[in-house]
């Protein structure tokens, strides 16, 4: 008999807190209908950015949330919701979301052509009051038929680091100009039991490693807009590596090591040359081995000298349109490129800006004006919408080339790019 | 009323019937009509194409290669996982104090995520200060850290073995519970009937264990070979198929390609999808699980 009671005062207990719940659920659904109903109603931006930070303390997504909530201080209508991923993911995510159809708001990041081409983008003249101020040297990158839809959010351009510290104690006098310096350093280097030639040729970067190969010798991805990755100049140049790899003067199986890693062990001492961009020194940097007179940068070696032009980089903002949020993106990235938002981007990842105006801002700057000076005359990327589908092909495969026939893997490149496009 | 009666089987089966349908049968036919249509990288669909995706899949340069090396991958991973297990679930079915904390701890590598397991397998490679290279630098089997020998991920053979080491381990434990459960079964007094008729315990095991052991053996091997052929986290993260796509089996290849056309990589799913259909036919019928069912 007792028993029973209680467990009916359980059950009514049950069902009370059961109910209690499902009352919960509708009250805070109905109390967000009644917001959107209330006249002032919320659109919530997807924005999605990719990570250039070392570690937690400044990662990317902490950069937008100070941008995102003194947006929304300012616009209490719009929410933004910040996703950030990791470069070495950043483009398969995307493609995800597109393919499955759900689109973000506004990308940071790589940009492609092809999503332009599919109707999928905003034109910077619609979502942004000043396009004319985005810096006039990466327009054609981020421009398809005509239109442009890439918008410069950040840039920069390469230049070889060398730690000094192992130079020094290799005995070497000078910095490396001519790829035969570098084979004659790195070799001094790997004496002293460290790595002589940093060399990326994993999939998260490979492309950019390559180029800067090739421009050593006049080569690169095009010649006047059509591909010819299987030139004599390129191949030459991944002969050159096949041997310096040989050698031994690179890491070992460079075709499976990415940027990342390499940067840190640069940034740890072990390594004596590796090509990079000013992001590299934060994290030179946050490592604490190498002092700043432990190491320096200086243009990249080419086959008989130093290039005269580098690979500007520049990482771009699209706004896609399926979701129709046109006003409200425009509203975010007019607030978003404030000079003093590009100016603190460059400060904390000690990349360049995008803007005409920052890029003034920042023209007295020591640190910032030699690449600022370089970036008009850089060599860029292809911007054709053949290079989405080729970027992947390359970052996979190129690196079989300096252990393999590098002939061959060219070639098979050159073929998927041209039946492509 | 009766006709009612009838009817009512159809409402138990019904909502298993329609999950299959759902979850399983839908996607296959969605998957074999994507391989027939053009669909670019960002998955617009932009008509039929024929046979285009599968031209031009036979003409990827690397396509015989991935194939092959999943075959290797999965006779290799499901056989050694199988002769393992073997003596594993005969060690487990004898009695020895803490048998019962050694059965759960077996379970481990089956409860933590891949994905993990494999992470930390890559992380404990590292050429540089990976535990396992440091404890084979001390060892004196790595002459050298951050060397090529330290760097077993780089090298496709190396990887390959490493990678079917790490699949061989997180298998391990599902087969073995499959065989131990197998084991129990089997009543003792047939391995009394056969000591009577003087058989030495190797005899037995042979002639007695490994016949009743059967259908558990044929359905651990089932799932382990429909489970290694698509196994993704593995080699994602531990080579991403690379160098190149020289440590890629079909499932990653088709990832792989999946970024430029999803039509291209269909039609690879659906090649899968065969095989394994294929593999599992040839299976059941050298192994005659007809017999099997019937007895």
């Amino acid at each position: 008999m007792n028993k029973k009671l209680t467990s009916r005062i359980a059950g009514g207990i049950a069902l009370a807190s059961a109910a209690a719940l499902a009352l919960a659920a509708c009250s805070s659904s109905s109390s967000s209908g009644g917001s959107s109903s209330g006249g002032g109603s919320t659109t919530t931006l997807k924005l999605v950015v990719a990570d250039y930070g070392t570690g937690p303390s400044n990662a990317s997504a902490k950069y937008w949330d100070t941008i995102v909530s003194a947006f929304e201080a300012a616009h209490p209508d719009i929410k933004v919701n910040v996703t950030s991923i990791p470069w070495t993911n950043f483009d398969q995510q995307v493609q995800t979301m597109i393919q499955n159809k759900q689109y973000p708001d506004i990308t940071e990041g790589d940009y492609f052509s092809n999503y332009a081409q599919d109707g999928l983008l905003y034109p910077a003249s619609d979502v942004l009051s000043d396009p004319g101020n985005l810096l006039p040297a990466f327009k054609a990158q981020g421009t398809y038929n005509g239109t442009q839809y890439g918008m410069p959010f950040t840039t920069s351009s390469r230049t070889l680091f060398y730690n000094k510290k192992l130079f020094g104690a290799a005995g070497i006098k000078a910095a490396p100009q001519t790829w035969a310096d570098v084979e004659a350093d790195a070799a001094k280097i790997k004496k002293l039991g460290k790595v002589g030639f940093g060399l990326p040729l994993g999939s998260e970067e490979a492309q950019a490693e390559s180029l800067l190969w090739m421009l050593g010798d006049g080569g690169g991805y095009q010649t006047a807009g059509k591909y010819t990755i299987d030139s004599p100049a390129n191949v030459e140049a991944f002969t050159f590596l096949k041997g310096l790899v040989a050698a031994g003067d690179t890491e070992p199986d460079p075709a499976t090591v990415d940027r990342t890693t390499l940067w840190e062990q640069f940034a740890q001492g072990t390594i004596g040359m590796i090509n990079g961009s000013p992001a590299l020194i934060p994290i030179i940097e946050s490592a604490g081995v190498l002092k700043t007179s432990d190491w320096t940068s200086v243009p990249i070696a080419g086959k008989t000298g130093p290039l005269k032009v580098t690979l500007g980089v520049c990482d771009n903002v699209a706004a896609f349109r399926p979701n129709g949020h046109e006003a409200q993106i425009k509203e975010f990235l007019d607030f978003a490129y404030q000079d003093k938002y590009q100016l603190a981007f460059d400060n904390e990842y000690d990349l360049l800006p995008a803007t005409t105006t920052a890029a003034k801002a920042l023209a007295t700057n020591p640190v910032f004006s030699p690449f600022l000076t370089a970036l008009p005359d850089s060599v860029q990327y292809p911007s054709d919408t053949a290079w989405a589908n080729e970027k992947t092909k390359i970052q996979q495969t190129i690196g079989t080339a300096v252990t393999g026939n590098p002939a061959t893997v060219l070639s098979q490149l050159e073929q998927t790019a041209t039946s492509a496009s | 009323m009766l006709a009612l009666r009838r009817l009512s089987p159809l409402l138990w089966l019904g909502p298993a019937v329609a999950l299959i349908g759902v979850v399983v049968l839908w996607p296959v036919v969605v998957m074999v009509q994507s391989s027939f249509q053009q669909i670019g990288g960002e998955g617009f669909v932009v008509g039929y194409n024929g046979t285009d995706n599968y031209r031009h899949l036979f003409d990827e340069p690397d396509f015989v290669s991935v194939l092959l090396r999943t075959v290797v991958w999965v006779v290799v991973i499901v056989s050694v996982t199988m002769l393992i297990s073997l003596g594993l679930a005969q060690l487990f079915n004898q009695k020895f104090p803490g048998r019962r904390v050694t059965r759960w701890a077996l379970i481990i590598p089956w409860a933590a995520s891949v994905m993990m397991t494999a992470l930390i397998f890559k992380w404990a490679l590292d050429p540089n200060v990976g535990v396992i290279n440091v404890i084979l630098h001390h060892l004196g089997v790595v002459k050298q850290l951050g060397s090529a020998q330290a760097d077993w991920l780089g090298n496709p053979t190396s990887a390959l073995l490493w990678m079917m080491g790490v699949a061989v381990f997180v298998s391990l434990p599902f087969t073995t519970y499959a065989i131990l459960s197998g084991l129990q079964g089997i009543p003792q007094d047939v391995y009394e009937a056969a000591s009577i008729d003087g058989a030495t315990s190797w005899k037995a095991y042979l002639r007695v264990t490994l016949p009743l052991l059967r259908p558990a053996i044929v359905v651990a091997t089932l799932i382990n070979v429909i489970n290694v052929f698509n196994s993704f986290p593995i080699i994602w993260e531990m080579t991403r198929g690379g160098p190149g796509y020289e440590t890629a089996t079909s499932t990653i290849f088709m990832i792989e390609i999946k970024q430029g056309d999803v039509g291209e990589a269909a039609s690879m799913s659906a090649i899968n999808f065969l095989l394994v259909i294929v593999i599992v036919l040839v299976y059941l019928a050298t192994t005659g699980w007809k017999e099997q069912v019937d007895r």
